[in-house]
Order: structure tokens, then C-alpha cells, then sequence
């Protein structure tokens, strides 16, 4: 079994808690993906599951045994640094090998498990080459290959491909996913990038500040975010937010002045948060429909889709900017007036005073 | 950016001005060598003997008793012995010591460091008779194994200085990978992090001989015979005498700068650096 628990995981340096209490169950041959600002402790949370950083309470179990106690090296987990940390002084195949020879095995052996991962990885021309030899996606499939080489159930990787452009990063992405199929092994993995995270997640854990906010599939995620903050996080380009409320009959009050019933969970004259992802604003026919009326300030046309910067500078609240995603080409220029809404009621996103997502009846199908 | 001519000649006029205070005595040092005794105290000085000579080489190196070559055949074995086990034993010693002050946190062990240094800073003087007095009580004068002694604690500080700031700069990542990778923290030290600081462990094994081969205070104080007696020691005994034959004497100060050359000769490519770069991205 290569599953990983973590009960009530805290970590504290001195009187600074950087994760405080993390309860989180990953399942046998899950690709769990760790996601987060800068400074949410996503690293730090790696790095106490693999031995490096110790914990300050709590449990973490590797299948059914505890493992919080014992060191780095007796967990079996392998690891892929963002920085790679290849030996510089080894070659490719001694790179690969060295864990096997951390394991006893012999160089007859060291050498045929290398070669194998290195058919796997494609770098069998390269066995003979340094690391600074290498160009940097190289040096991070030597890296994956090193993390392969003993076989392991479970395998963390750190950012583990922020330091390649954005091209390779596409191609390793899509290449660590299908490693991830083929060797059915745990995985967890470290991104601030949440398009990583959306792509290769079977599961993603939203972290901030060292509390789990959320832990979903990426369609959950996206459809139905916990709280404004992950609401935030997840989805490109970002979800409009404004502050409203509600009227007498708990039905809210958009820009326009419109009164739209969202759901059934809403009070009467609630102070409340909108949320609206760009792309589920539509365009709208009848301005007295429309929830958001305002003047174009930017467009910028990609082909497949436009993207529209209005400014909506009447009603309640005074100001606000709100970014729109059309699909296909839409004629619009600046300084065009614009009347929008969204088509499904339930693609708005309701937040209370503190952030915490208004449930609006059944949650929506991931 | 191009150097201007005027700027280039005075680089070079530099270079050759310092090329000739460093090598101008060693030239002198060798005609000295070669000349006969009479020829040195002539007036006017002469530049290049007429005749000039091996003899005082010859009689340094060929072994007989009582002699000035036994003094200095002696000198030369006690102080590779000495200079080696004392290079050794603080390599030793500070390669651990330095990963702790690198790598392990504490901020004990960072006033420990300063406490390295300070002690690396103390004049041999002042510590130079209790030592004596703590030798003399334990029957250790006169012995290779005293100097061993002495001369670590003075290496250890130094080598355990540089080795500190070299492991600094090679990346946490990279003992870290190891340790994921199965390796305890000794196999982390000896496959990864020493093949990585080769250069720098080159330069500390190099510094470390010449400060022992070069030390001339304790040996002067703690030995008293060709038992234990180092090369400086010998050199001075041999001006000492009723005449100081300075032919004798630089002969002997050439021959005294062989092994320290053949080292550094040796370790030459250990000392190049540049390994670590391409361990991490870039």
C-alpha cells in the first residue's frame, strides 16, 4: 500500500506556525497535486512527508505504518528537487544509479536498472555526460530517472519543472503524466502554477498560509470553490469578485441595479461578495436584463477568444472593473457601452461577509 | 571591454615588477647555493661565480655522521612526518567539524566558530609555555608526536575555516538528495558532498603542509635533536655555528622547498575548480 495520511500535521519555527494542523488522506496511486501562493508552506508540507523537515505534532502515515519518526532515508520515498540537485561530479548512468547503490546492489545490476530507466526517459545517448553537459530539460528527466530508479511507491516532487521554459514545460508535463499512468506510483506534487495543477491533478489540495482551504478535483474546484479565496486561485484569468447584498426578499442586487435570484440560501438584505469567472459572462441582448452595464476599457482580440476589460462605473457599487472572456471574435472597441449577464444562474459564486461560499442548493457535477 | 595600451603596459609593468620581488631573492637564493664561501664574502660582490658548484648540495645530501647533511637529512624526514600526520589528522578532524558549522543550525555553534577563529588568532607565544610545561609533564618533548599535536591545532582552525566557506557555497539541495536517495549523512559527506569540495579539500591539504613545513617557533622550542628536529630547525642550526656558511644554508633552503613544490606539482589538478557548477539549474 503507498497511501499518505497526514493527521493534524503542524509545523512551527519558534513562534512562527507554518502549517497549522493538516489533516489530508491521499489514496494508492493518486496524483495529488499541492497549490498555493508563494509562502503557503506547500514545500514545507512536501518536505515533512519525505523526511527532510521534521514535524512539530501530529502523524503522518505511509500505508498503514507511521513514519513521522523515522529519517529521510528509511521512508522510501523518492523526491524530485526544483533545482534538480544532480550529482555534479557523476555521470547520467551514476546519477541514475546512485540510489541502487545506496541499496546494495551490484554494478552489474546498477548498471542494467540504469540503462532500463534511461531507455524509459530516453537518455541512453547521454549515460556518459555530466549534468553541466546536459540543457536543462535533460538535467530534469535525469533527475525524474533518478527518482524512478529504485522503484518507488511514492514520489514528491518539488516545482519540479518551474526552472524550464514554457514550451519543455508543456512537453514534461504531459510526459510526467503519463509516467504517473505507467508506473501507477503516489504522487505528490508542488506547483504555485495552477494550470499545472488543473492539467495533471487527479485531486488538488488549495493551501494558504498553512491551512488546507480546499481539497478537490479540478472541476470541483472550479465549479463549486469552497471559499472566495480559492475562488481567487483557481481559474484563469481570475473570477470578478464585487461586494452587494441582498434586497427584502433575498434576492441580490447586481451593478446595474438588476435584482437576480441566486440560489435559495440567501437572507434578506445580506452584505454578500459576486463572484463571476470571466468566462460565463455573455454578452446581453436587453439592457434591462443585464447584470453589469459599463464602457469598454480594453480588448484584445486572440482569435479563439476575446478578452474585454469593462469598466462599470454606475449603480452599487460605485466602481469596478471586471474582466470578460468572449468566445470567438466579438467587434467591440474601446469605449463601446456593453450589458452583460450570465446565462446560468448557477455559474454565479455567492461568499458571505468572511469569504466562506454561500452553498447555492446541490453542488454542481464536477 | 578593451584595455587601452597605456593601461595594458602598466598591468604588465606590474606583473613584472612583482614576477621580479618574488623571484629575484630565489634567484639568489640558488647562486648562493652554487657559489663557494670565499666567493660569497669577496668584495666586490660577484653575481655568478667563476666556479660554480654542487659541492654544497652534495654535501647536504650525501648521509655522514655528525654532519651537516645529518642534520638536514633528518629535518627533511621528521618534518614530512610531522607535516603529513598533522596535515592528516586535521583534514581529518575538520571535515566533519566544517559540515556541522555548514550545514547543521544552532546558534551555539555559530559562537563556537568565532571561538574557532579566535583561538586560530592567539600568538603562539602565549600559549607556547604552558604547552611546553604540559609536553615536558607527559615525557612528549623531542617527539614527532608533541608536534603532531601542536601543529593540529593550529591546521584544524584554518582547514575547518576553509572548508566551512567552501561547503557553503555548494547547494542544501544537494545533500539532501542523497539522504532521499537512501544514504545515510556519512555517505552523504563522502559521495557527494567531499568529490564536490575536491578542489577546495586540494587547497586546505596544500595550505596545511606549507603552515607545518614553514613552522619554526614550536619546533624550535620542542625538539632538541635529530630525533625530532624539523627542516627549519635544521636550516637555523646551520647558521648557528661559529661560521655560517651561507652557501651551506641556501643549498639547504633550496632542498628544503623540493617537497612542498612536488606537492603542489601533484596536486595541480585536484586544485582547478568548477566542478559544482551544472549540479543544480542553469
Amino acid at each position: 500500500m503507498s497511501s499518505v495520511s497526514l493527521f493534524n500535521v503542524t509545523k512551527s519555527f519558534g513562534a512562527a506556525d507554518i502549517i497549522k494542523g493538516v489533516d489530508l488522506s491521499i489514496k494508492d496511486g493518486e496524483l495529488v497535486v499541492f497549490v498555493g501562493p508563494s509562502g503557503c508552506g506547500k514545500s514545507t508540507l512536501l518536505r515533512m512527508i519525505s523526511g527532510l523537515e521534521e514535524i512539530t505534532a501530529g502523524e503522518i502515515h505511509l500505508g498503514d505504518k507511521r513514519v513521522d519518526h523515522l529519517p529521510a532515508s528509511d521512508r522510501d520515498i523518492a523526491m524530485v528537487f526544483q533545482s534538480y540537485a544532480l550529482y555534479p561530479h557523476m555521470t547520467v548512468g551514476e546519477n541514475i544509479g546512485f540510489p541502487l547503490k545506496m541499496a546494495g546492489w551490484s554494478k552489474a545490476d546498477i548498471e542494467a536498472k540504469a540503462r532500463e530507466i534511461g531507455d524509459v526517459l530516453q537518455l541512453l545517448h547521454l549515460f556518459d555526460r555530466t549534468p553541466k553537459q546536459l540543457s536543462g530539460g535533460q538535467r530534469q528527466r535525469v533527475a525524474i530517472g533518478r527518482a524512478l530508479a529504485r522503484d518507488p511507491k511514492i514520489i514528491l516532487l518539488d516545482e519540479p519543472l518551474s526552472n524550464l521554459d514554457a514550451a519543455l514545460r508543456v512537453d514534461m508535463r504531459m510526459e510526467l503524466a503519463r509516467l504517473h499512468r505507467e508506473l501507477g506510483a503516489t504522487m505528490i506534487y508542488v506547483t504555485h502554477d495552477q494550470v499545472e495543477a488543473m492539467t495533471m491533478a487527479d485531486r488538488i489540495v488549495v493551501l494558504r498560509d498553512g491551512i488546507v482551504e480546499q481539497v478537490g478535483s479540478p472541476l470541483d474546484l472550479y465549479l463549486n470553490p469552497a471559499n472566495q479565496f480559492v475562488a481567487g486561485f483557481i481559474g484563469s484569468p481570475k473570477m470578478n469578485f464585487w461586494e452587494a447584498h441582498s434586497d427584502e426578499t433575498g434576492r441580490v442586487i447586481m451593478p446595474s441595479g438588476q435584482a437576480v435570484v441566486i440560489g435559495d440560501h440567501v437572507s434578506a438584505n445580506q452584505k454578500l461578495t459576486v463572484g463571476a469567472r470571466p468566462e460565463h459572462l455573455v454578452l446581453c441582448d436587453d439592457p434591462a436584463q443585464a447584470a453589469l452595464k459599463g464602457t469598454v476599457l480594453s480588448v484584445e482580440h486572440l482569435g479563439s477568444d476575446t478578452f474585454v476589460q469593462l469598466h462599470c462605473g454606475i449603480g452599487n457599487p460605485a466602481q469596478i472593473d471586471i474582466n470578460v472572456r468572449l468566445a470567438g471574435i466579438v467587434r467591440v472597441s474601446i469605449g463601446d457601452a456593453l450589458a452583460l449577464t450570465i446565462a446560468d444562474a448557477d455559474n454565479w459564486h455567492l461568499f458571505d461577509k468572511d469569504g466562506v461560499r454561500l452553498d447555492q442548493g446541490a453542488a454542481k457535477a464536477a | 571591454m578593451k584595455a587601452s595600451l597605456t593601461k595594458k603596459i602598466c598591468i604588465y609593468l606590474g606583473a613584472l615588477l612583482l614576477a621580479t620581488v618574488i623571484a629575484v631573492p630565489v634567484l639568489w637564493l640558488f647562486i648562493m647555493s652554487i657559489s663557494s664561501s670565499t666567493h660569497l664574502t669577496t668584495l666586490p660582490l660577484q653575481w655568478w661565480p667563476d666556479e660554480p658548484t654542487f659541492e654544497n648540495y652534495r654535501s647536504l645530501l650525501v648521509f655522514a655522521e655528525n654532519s651537516p647533511s645529518a642534520s638536514f637529512l633528518y629535518g627533511i624526514r621528521n618534518s614530512i612526518i610531522i607535516a603529513f600526520c598533522a596535515t592528516g589528522l586535521s583534514i581529518i578532524a575538520a571535515i566533519p567539524a566544517a559540515y556541522s558549522f555548514s550545514r547543521l543550525p544552532g546558534p551555539r555553534r555559530k559562537n563556537l566558530l568565532y571561538a574557532v577563529i579566535a583561538i586560530f588568532m592567539l600568538p603562539p607565544v602565549a600559549i607556547v609555555l604552558p604547552l611546553y610545561t604540559v609536553m615536558s609533564a607527559l615525557g612528549l618533548l623531542n617527539t614527532h608526536f608533541a608536534l603532531i599535536i601542536v601543529y593540529c591545532s593550529i591546521l584544524l582552525p584554518f582547514t575547518t575555516w576553509l572548508l566551512k566557506s567552501n561547503f557553503d557555497t555548494i547547494p542544501g539541495d544537494l545533500d539532501e538528495a542523497p539522504i532521499i536517495d537512501g544514504a545515510n549523512r556519512l555517505q552523504a559527506i563522502w559521495y557527494v558532498i567531499l568529490p564536490i569540495a575536491r578542489p577546495a579539500l586540494g587547497a586546505a591539504v596544500m595550505m596545511a603542509v606549507l603552515l607545518a613545513w614553514d613552522e619554526f617557533f614550536y619546533g624550535l622550542l620542542f625538539t632538541n635533536d635529530i630525533r625530532a628536529k624539523t627542516i627549519t630547525v635544521a636550516i637555523a642550526d646551520l647558521a648557528a655555528g661559529r661560521v655560517a656558511d651561507y652557501g651551506l644554508i641556501s643549498a639547504a633552503g633550496i632542498l628544503a622547498a623540493v617537497p612542498p613544490v612536488v606537492l603542489a606539482f601533484f596536486m595541480q589538478k585536484t586544485l582547478v575548480s568548477g566542478l559544482a557548477s551544472g549540479s543544480v539549474k542553469g
